[in-house]
């Protein structure tokens, strides 16, 4: 259509973009033009480059040059991951229309809605609607709610990279294939960031039989990395420590800036940060401030409106920043630790410099001495444009339980009619009559055929055949239950004299005693007393806290940061000259080579140490946490296989520890056939078996699915005799219903045979390939040590239970003597 | 899952009352000839199905099917239970247990309440049991549901905790296994249904944890 310019629509935007002195990016105005063609799609752009005018926009000008598609209600529905972000787009947009002479209402509605602006809503939709997916599921419970979506032109999804690679994904394409199921005009609209895998996410988000496109915004992000180097190697530990002695070389940085965002990976290296840094710097007291997912809502959202008003030097945070709204005054990022990936590394970089011609500016701080290489792996990436894929999850049986559980409360479904709808998105695919069918029975009947369970009626199916929920109390514990986040038990931490502070963890609470001190939210507090849910606090002068640990949010290396990192590692020895950080650990990697190898880029490394702990076992595959748990459990059940042994199992991203009680069969001989590419598959299935890795896996999947009741912070317990454990229901499932399809979805997800097969095999060939090179060290090296201090752990033993106890004691008495 | 069980146990000795605490979960008092159990939370499984959470029905009829061979093996003539037999409400479950109950119609039943039995006396009757409110006192044992540390003259047996114990080893071996917690004036017995979680915090002073597996039972 070369006359879209001479539109009406068009014209008007052009026009009130003029006035504000703003010429639209050439990717907007494609964006315009292909939605006006009915195209469905997916842009692609950094942010600051204005990426949400772009759909948005695309669908007032269709308005303005065809009103008459348009009908009464929801036109546009935007779904976006963060709940933040809402408000301020939401601000944006309707500015946007009142300047433009749009009489459009746009609203949010997310968990943070309240429930009379929730009720008004649902009487009279407005014209844009800015939720979260869960909040469409929640929408998909109630009743009559198809009225809602019988006219929607677009769905638009925000940030889809960031939903993609997680559950949330499939809640997403759920809701998609719903809407448009009721208004089957409705165009898909996908806004993401670069990533890897950029034509399967189009392909994930549109999978429908439309006309679609990919746009991509030429503008490009510059960035500036930096490291960060100590004076001196030494200064740097092996592993295990926090990179304290660094703090004196971010001081400067963030009084050279406006803002600084202070990124570190998990909230209890945030809060220790936090300390650090004004135990450093007293004068930065009231102009530094502490963010992430534990702390207080309200006071989370005051922070940001600080930043944003540019109130503070600086803010120590987790991912909890790293999407969000645009904060101009961010002139500086500063990475704590590894980032784990090069697409959050550059995420978290353009958090900074963010209007569309500044640069983004990125310190890199490492925090043990082997993340230096991590630094000039990232670089090196970086440099090649290297991005990783985001995965998306398929055959999630535990989300589809949950949606047709949705579908049953809200307005009741129909067998064909579902099973259609499903079975066109991409995660489900894959799925069978005969899978569909064992999620109706376990959603009518209970567990397996053979048994139907006298007393389940959770959904139930009418003579009219709609399945529906008709008892007000499952339904009402499922809404509350819909969603696919998983998080620890939290309890509230509040003061004596009210006032919330922010959640920490049951597990952590329950080594807490009376009196004992602990830091939250950059406070000192003095835990006094459990009640209902919350524990109450009063603020402390102790010197001495405890910082709290959460267990969530250990992420693994992506594959293509693992690439890099054992090239650099093989050529450590020889640096190129602009490679300072490699230069810098010299000594360190000195200390490797001498004590054991430093493995080069046709060698395989592994180490056994025996200490006062027992043997150990070390390997260097540079493959990613993930791949190393399923590697370490393999090679576990391999030498098991040659002497009954039980071993602890540690991993990290650079590789994995095998610790036994008992000598650890290895030797030149056999240590081919063990790491050998031979039976792989067979030999992995088996060790997942003897592993409680899938148990782990069940966790989220029996909440997702609804087998165990999450107990929402802050309410009070009302179902305490539907407490358990998902532990405890994966015994008894395998106990009983070994076929049950949340249980091969537990091992599915341990090692997705379609996804990661290929990636293990790449990985013992190259093995295979290389030359194994076993060497005994008198004590820990510089790469054994990290894996050392790493306190997550596994188990995998093929003994008989009695006699390992037997044992345990006996070395026990002989302890004592 | 019907399986033979295998049943080890240790003798006790306190305040002249000999007690064997087995590997099966239970306390044969031979002199009574009882055995003492807590914690059966019957209608735990049916309870979840009817809020819509499929657990299989299986749990009971396994934890019945361990009574009954532990009832044949030592030959007893009575059951103390302190507390939590029913999980909640009235349910199916219930119903198996009455059935079950028919075929030993010589065993006498004492049930201290615990904290999860609350239903009407009636329906205590209808199983034919004695009922006791907090506690029931038999020579010099003291059995209540959950015990409070109060100097007392008798030896005190409850259940309520769960209570497990974690074994370490060399190598970070951690093994947590449930237990029989017990000092010079108490004890503390673990559950009996297998459907039940495990609680390792350490609730007594002094205390000696026996924990079991399928085929032992050993002080920790």
């Amino acid at each position: 259509m070369s006359n879209f310019k001479e539109t009406p629509g068009y014209q008007i935007i052009q026009n009130w973009m003029e006035e504000k002195g703003n010429t639209p990016f050439s990717f907007q105005h494609q964006t315009w033009e292909r939605y006006a063609n009915n195209f469905s799609g997916m842009v692609v752009a950094p942010t600051g480059f204005g990426k949400t005018f772009s759909v948005f926009l695309a669908v007032v000008i269709d308005y303005l040059n065809y009103p008459e598609n348009y009908k009464k209600g929801l036109k546009l529905i935007w779904i976006s991951p963060l709940r933040s972000l809402a408000k301020d787009l939401a601000k944006a947009m309707t500015t946007a229309v009142e300047e433009i002479g749009l009489d459009w209402e746009i609203a949010v509605r997310n968990g943070d809605t309240p429930t009379n602006i929730r009720r008004k809503q649902e009487r009279s939709m407005p014209d844009i609607l800015l939720t979260t997916p869960e909040t469409l599921h929640l929408l998909f419970s109630q009743k009559r709610n198809s009225r809602w979506f019988k006219n929607v032109n677009c769905i638009a999804v925000d940030e889809w990279h960031e939903l993609l690679g997680s559950k949330r994904g499939v809640l997403t394409e759920l809701a998609i294939a719903r809407i448009r199921n009721l208004s089957t005009k409705t165009r898909i609209w996908g806004i993401t960031a670069t990533i890897g895998n950029l034509e399967e996410a189009k392909n994930v988000l549109i999978p429908y039989d439309v006309k679609t496109t990919m746009i991509r915004a030429k503008e490009k992000k510059k960035i500036d990395i930096i490291s960060l180097l100590p004076d001196q190697v030494e200064e740097l530990s092996w592993a295990g420590h926090l990179g304290k002695t660094m703090s004196s070389k971010i001081i400067p940085i963030i009084y050279e800036n406006t803002t600084t965002l202070i990124f570190t990976n998990t909230r209890n290296q945030s809060e220790l940060w936090y300390q650090i840094i004004i135990e450093e710097e007293p004068d930065l007291i009231g102009q530094i401030a502490i963010h992430h997912g534990s702390i207080d809502k309200k006071q989370r959202n005051f922070i940001e409106d600080a930043i944003s008003n540019g109130m503070l030097k600086a803010v120590v945070c987790t991912s909890s920043l790293d999407l969000g709204v645009d904060f101009k005054p961010v002139d500086c990022v500063i990475q704590i630790g590894s980032a784990k990936g090069i697409a959050r590394f550059l995420q978290r970089a353009g958090r900074s410099g963010h209007s569309p011609f500044e640069r983004s500016k990125i310190y890199a701080v490492p925090t043990h001495s082997l993340q230096l290489i991590e630094v000039a792996a990232v670089k090196e990436a970086v440099k090649q444009n290297e991005i990783e894929n985001r995965n998306p999850f398929v055959l999630t049986y535990d989300v589809l339980v949950q949606f047709l559980v949705t579908l049953a409360v809200g307005e009741g479904f129909k067998l064909e009619e579902t099973y259609q709808l499903i079975n066109k998105i991409h995660a489900f695919y894959y799925l069978t009559k005969e899978e569909f069918n064992w999620c109706i029975h376990f959603i009518t009947k209970g567990g397996n055929t053979l048994n139907a369970y006298e007393e389940f009626h959770k959904v139930v199916v009418d003579d009219d055949g709609f399945y529906r929920v008709k008892s007000r109390r499952i339904a009402m514990m499922h809404r509350m239950n819909i969603g696919v986040i998983v998080s620890e038990a939290m309890l509230m931490v509040k003061f004596f004299s009210g006032g919330y502070i922010g959640m920490i963890e049951e597990y952590f609470v329950s080594k807490l005693k009376k009196g004992d001190a602990f830091v939250l939210g950059g406070r000192v507090l003095e835990m006094k007393q459990i009640k209902d849910m919350k524990v109450l606090v009063k603020r402390s002068k102790k010197k001495k806290a405890i910082t709290p640990s959460w267990l969530g949010g250990r992420l693994p290396l992506t594959s293509y940061l693992t690439h890099f990192l054992r090239l650099k590692l093989s050529d450590a020895l020889t640096p190129n000259n602009r490679e300072k950080e490699l230069k810098f650990l010299h000594p360190l990697l000195n200390n490797q080579h001498i004590n054991s190898h430093i493995p080069k880029h046709d060698e395989f490394l592994v180490e056994m140490i025996e200490t006062k702990e027992g043997f150990h076992l070390f390997a260097y595959p540079f493959e990613g946490r993930l791949v190393h748990e399923i590697m370490a459990s393999l090679i576990a059940y391999r030498i098991s296989q040659i002497a009954k042994r039980t071993f602890t199992i540690a991993m990290n991203d650079y590789g994995f520890e095998l610790l036994s009680d008992q000598e650890i069969p290895l030797n030149e001989e056999n240590i081919n056939p063990i790491f050998s590419k031979e039976n792989l598959i067979q030999d992995v299935t088996a060790s997942i078996n003897a592993s409680e890795m899938a148990s782990r896996k069940f966790r989220d999947i029996a909440v997702v699915a609804g087998l165990v009741i999450q107990t929402q912070p802050g309410n009070k317990k009302t179902s305490k005799s539907l407490q358990s454990s998902s532990g405890l229901i994966f015994r008894v499932l395998e106990d009983y219903e070994p076929d049950n399809l949340l249980l091969k979805q537990a091992y599915n997800e341990v090692f997705d045979y379609e996804l990661e097969k290929v990636r293990l095999q790449a990985a013992f060939k190259r093995i295979s390939e290389s030359k194994i090179i076993l060497k005994n060290a008198q004590n820990f090296t510089p790469l054994s040590f990290p894996l050392k201090v790493d306190s997550l752990r596994g188990t995998m033993s093929n003994e008989d239970l009695s006699k390992r106890i037997e044992r345990i004691q006996k070395q026990a008495l002989k302890d004592l003597k | 899952m019907i399986y033979k069980m295998h049943i080890v146990s240790k003798k006790i000795t306190r305040k002249d009352a000999v007690l064997e605490i087995t590997n099966q979960r239970v306390i044969f008092w031979e002199a009574q000839k009882s055995l003492i159990l807590s914690d059966l939370h019957i209608g735990k499984a049916a309870h979840f199905q009817k809020s819509g959470i499929p657990i299989p029905k299986n749990v009971l009829t396994t934890d019945l099917e361990r009574l009954k061979q532990l009832i044949l093996h030592f030959k007893a003539e009575n059951l103390i239970i302190v507390g939590d037999l029913f999980h909640a409400a009235y349910n199916k479950d219930l119903d198996e247990f009455k059935a079950w109950l028919i075929q030993f119609p010589y065993i006498k039943i004492r049930l201290i309440k615990g904290n999860h039995d609350r239903l009407s006396n009636a329906i205590y009757q209808q199983f034919n049991m004695e009922v006791f409110k907090t506690e029931l006192t038999i020579n010099s044992l003291k059995l209540v549901h959950d015990a409070v540390e109060k100097p007392t003259n008798s030896f005190i047996i409850s259940g309520h905790i769960h209570p497990g114990v974690f074994i370490k080893g060399r190598g970070k071996q951690r093994i947590k296994l449930p237990c029989f917690q017990v000092t010079e004036n108490q004890l503390i017995l673990p559950a009996f249904s297998l459907f039940t979680g495990l609680n390792t915090r350490q609730s007594l002073q002094k205390c000696k944890n026996f924990a079991f597996t399928n085929d032992g039972i050993f002080e920790v």
